[in-house]
């Protein structure tokens, strides 16, 4: 069993991050817990360019994260089944793909 | 071997043994497990520890009632401050705190002390027992995640979301000012509100009006009259020829 606030996540291929739930509902818990562990100062540290913002809504929506990576890709969670570690996790991979993808690259073109 | 006694005095200071048995070359203390000679070998075989065996294994017992957790006095303090939050002040804003630097935290409650508003951190355990028992039962989905209170004696709304705009890890979830529990949106309506005369004021007009237009209508009559019987004096007294000042012909005035 893991705890949701030990999962690093590497944030420099990421752009934004948009948090939207609505407070009132009950299947927000779990996102809402992403939201706290995505502001963690070490989190944070990876990218400093990466704006989080949270929507507080009132409309019966249910929970969404949208995430905007610096190549155009787009990933969108909707949280009212997931729990926060697979949240996490599911964040965790795709960015650690796109960095080794990244690091090819710059690997290729030096020599 | 040992050394013989002599004198009154039972032991002599500063005594050594006169044989000292040495085998091997190697100390009493060494810095590697030196083994033990074969007597303290076999005694400390004998005097091993055997955990005690419960008569019964626990698995054939039947399952344990848990003893209900007794009352932590820090506990009820807090529940009690809780409560009396609730009770004294007009405004209580439930925002999710995401963590933040603590200079930032201190900035904050610095600005928001400055229009009496304080910040309380508050545990969802001790939160929820206090709430499922009071009226605000609807705030209980919201107590979820780390969260913060910020309660004030005065609802000055638009200076609190002014301070939380400049602090993104702080977000607002809803709002209970003067008992009325209200989302973010109703609380940003609620800023965009004119303060409470000029509302008085917009209302007293609004009841107004359809009285002044009844008036009106019914005074349209003899108005209308005393505007033509005026109009008729100033053509008389324009034209000054004795024209036979007829009586203007009666009107029937309603």
């Amino acid at each position: 069993k893991k705890m949701a606030s030990k999962i690093r996540v590497v944030l420099r291929p990421v752009k934004s991050i948009v948090v939207r739930f609505c407070p009132f509902e009950s299947d927000v818990e779990s996102t809402r817990k992403f939201l706290q562990c995505i502001n963690h100062k070490k989190i944070q540290a990876t990218n400093r360019n990466c704006e989080v913002t949270a929507d507080v809504r009132h409309d019966g929506s249910e929970p969404l994260v949208d995430v905007m990576f610096a190549d155009g890709e787009r990933l969108i969670m909707k949280g009212a089944n997931l729990t926060t570690i697979e949240m996490l996790t599911a964040l965790g991979t795709r960015c650690n793909a796109k960095e080794l993808k990244e690091e090819q690259k710059s690997k290729k073109k030096k020599p | 071997k040992m050394a013989a006694l002599s004198g009154l005095t039972p032991w002599r200071r500063g005594w050594l043994p006169a044989l000292q048995l040495v085998r091997r070359g190697s100390k009493a203390v060494t810095r590697h497990w030196k083994a033990m000679h074969f007597q303290r070998q076999k005694l400390m075989a004998v005097t091993e520890y055997l955990a005690p065996r419960p008569a019964v294994p626990p698995r054939c017992l039947g399952p344990r009632r848990e003893t209900p957790q007794e009352d932590n006095g820090y506990a009820r303090l807090l529940r009690r401050q809780v409560e009396e939050a609730f009770r004294d002040n007009r405004m209580i804003a439930i925002c999710q705190y995401n963590s933040m630097p603590d200079e930032d935290v201190v900035l904050m409650r610095h600005y928001l002390r400055k229009h009496n508003i304080q910040v309380k951190f508050v545990l969802n355990e001790i939160v929820r027992p206090v709430l499922s028992q009071s009226k605000y039962k609807n705030l209980l989905p919201l107590f979820v995640a780390r969260n913060i209170l910020l309660v004030s004696p005065e609802a000055k709304v638009r200076e609190m979301l002014r301070v939380l705009k400049g602090v993104p890890q702080v977000n607002l979830l809803g709002a209970c000012i003067d008992d009325t529990i209200l989302s973010r949106q109703g609380v940003e309506n609620f800023a965009k509100l004119p303060p409470l005369e000029a509302a008085q004021g917009q209302t007293v007009g609004a009841l107004a009006l359809l009285p002044s237009q009844t008036s009106s209508l019914l005074q349209r009559g003899s108005a209308h009259l005393t505007a033509l019987l005026d109009q008729h004096i100033r053509q008389l007294q324009t034209g000054e020829t004795g024209s036979a000042a007829e009586p203007p012909p009666a009107q029937s005035s309603g």
